[in-house]
């Protein structure tokens, strides 16, 4: 069983030198003569006046929050596909009650126009 | 030492590195991609032993919905980090204190010499063909269906609260409903004929253009 | 071999790290809830150690529940908190001391 799991193992050792490599070549090879002019702010010469951050709209946030709850149901429906021919009808009855719950929240939320984009 | 042990150690390793790191980080942007790599090394260490659904689920529903939630709400915050930091040395070492506290009491409790190998041997490996995912769904919606629907009101709490706590209408905002424009009739809703008076153009005044719709006498209106 | 202990004593370090982590941060709610986070982590550590060492499912259904659980906290917790910030522009806990919202 663990054995399978080489080949990720592999891969993620693989893409860790990967972005590993670069880094290290670039201060390795790269020359570098710090000075106060290179160093300075080219533009304009003006001191940055606030940060460079830029705020998100909290409609992002809602639709990410939206998502994690239909992530959520998907990751509950695996295992139930998995296993429904062993469960039969009551299995499906289960689900259908676990997501008719569910679509109340989403004709909420659909009502409230929280998925609309202003 | 096998080389699962080894395994282990080093996403022990990673783990506990990036868990010092979160709880570290200047800056709330490191402090969320430190914790991404947390939950990462986590679901790895899941993987070793046979847990495999449950490392799947904490990638994708941890690492790929509520981090990224996290980093949504740090990137949409402007929070001046530094006053937040202001008293981090002052409580360092109470914090420092109670962790070595409790460290060492867990490790008298949870120590080898209780739940050692001794005590507790390593489970044979499952055969081929068996399928972690299956025998968690058998029980799932066997045994724990009514806990299964209650997670579903949790869900539709969630998601009841959070639009009901953030949504928020803009009263000046401009958009368009295409509903509303699809659905307008062909006729007087779409345009509307206004009668008016031709202005009489002053002969002194040059004109400009020569085309047609240049001609003021002409510029009358087109109905449908 | 791992052992049972050996995934216990890391569920406990990852505990007492995010339980440093929040008297470290104790003014930076989102940090709070991000240390809150690893305490659950640690905790599903435990419950999926004792799971596959005991040979019991019903740890990794409970851990199931748990990230549900945590999931809906983390979306009302981040809800709650950018409202919080929406009407006093501060996610300093100390200055959250009014009860009128």
């Amino acid at each position: 069983m663990l054995e399978d799991y080489l080949h990720i193992l592999i891969f993620l050792v693989v893409a860790f030198l990967i972005g590993l490599a670069p880094r290290v070549m670039g201060s390795l090879l790269g020359p570098r003569r710090p000075g106060l002019e290179k160093d300075s702010p080219y533009e304009c010469g003006f001191e940055a006046f606030e940060n460079a951050r830029m705020k998100f709209d909290v409609r992002y946030y809602l639709v990410a929050i939206l998502f994690i709850i239909f992530d959520l149901e998907i990751a509950f429906l695996f295992p139930w596909a998995v296993v429904l021919e062993e469960l039969g009808l009551g299995g499906l009855i289960a689900m259908v009650v676990f997501l008719g719950i569910l679509v109340v929240g989403f004709i909420y939320e659909w009502r409230k126009g929280a998925l609309e984009w202003e | 030492m096998g080389f699962e042990k080894f395994l282990f150690y080093v996403f022990a390793a990673i783990a506990v590195f990036a868990a010092g790191m979160v709880v570290t980080r200047r800056n709330p942007v490191h402090a969320v991609l430190y914790l991404v790599l947390a939950f990462v090394s986590s679901a790895a260490l899941w993987l070793l032993i046979e847990a495999e659904f449950l490392g799947i689920v904490l990638v994708l529903v941890y690492v790929g919905a509520v981090m990224v939630l996290f980093l949504f709400v740090v990137m949409m915050l402007d929070i001046e980090v530094a006053a937040l930091r202001a008293q981090f040395i002052r409580h360092l070492p109470l914090g420092l204190v109670i962790a070595a506290v409790m460290i060492i009491n867990m490790v008298l409790v949870v120590g080898p010499w209780n739940f050692g190998l001794d005590s507790f041997a390593k489970p044979v490996p499952q055969p081929e063909g068996y399928s972690n995912t299956t025998v968690l769904g058998l029980d799932l919606f066997r045994t724990y269906l009514y806990q299964f629907e209650i997670a579903a009101v949790v869900l539709l709490v969630a998601i009841v609260a959070a639009i009901r706590l953030t949504l928020r209408r803009r009263a000046n905002t401009k958009h368009q409903e295409p509903s509303e424009q699809v659905r307008v009739r062909k006729g007087p809703e779409r345009i509307r004929l206004v009668a008016m008076r031709a202005e009489a153009v002053p002969a002194s005044v040059p004109r400009i253009g020569s085309g047609p719709g240049a001609d003021p006498n002409d510029a009358k209106e087109q109905g449908e | 071999m791992i052992a049972l202990s050996d995934y216990l004593m890391l569920g406990e370090l990852l505990f007492a790290i995010a339980l440093a982590g929040i008297f470290l941060n104790r003014k930076n709610l989102i940090l709070l809830l991000m240390c809150i986070e690893l305490m659950l982590l640690a905790v599903n550590m435990n419950f999926v150690a004792f799971s596959h060492f005991l040979g019991d499912g019903a740890g990794q259904i409970f851990v199931f529940f748990i990230l549900t659980v945590a999931a809906a906290e983390a979306a009302i917790g981040l809800a709650i908190l950018v409202v919080l910030f929406r009407n006093r522009g501060t996610i300093n806990v100390e200055d959250l001391d009014m009860l009128k919202g």
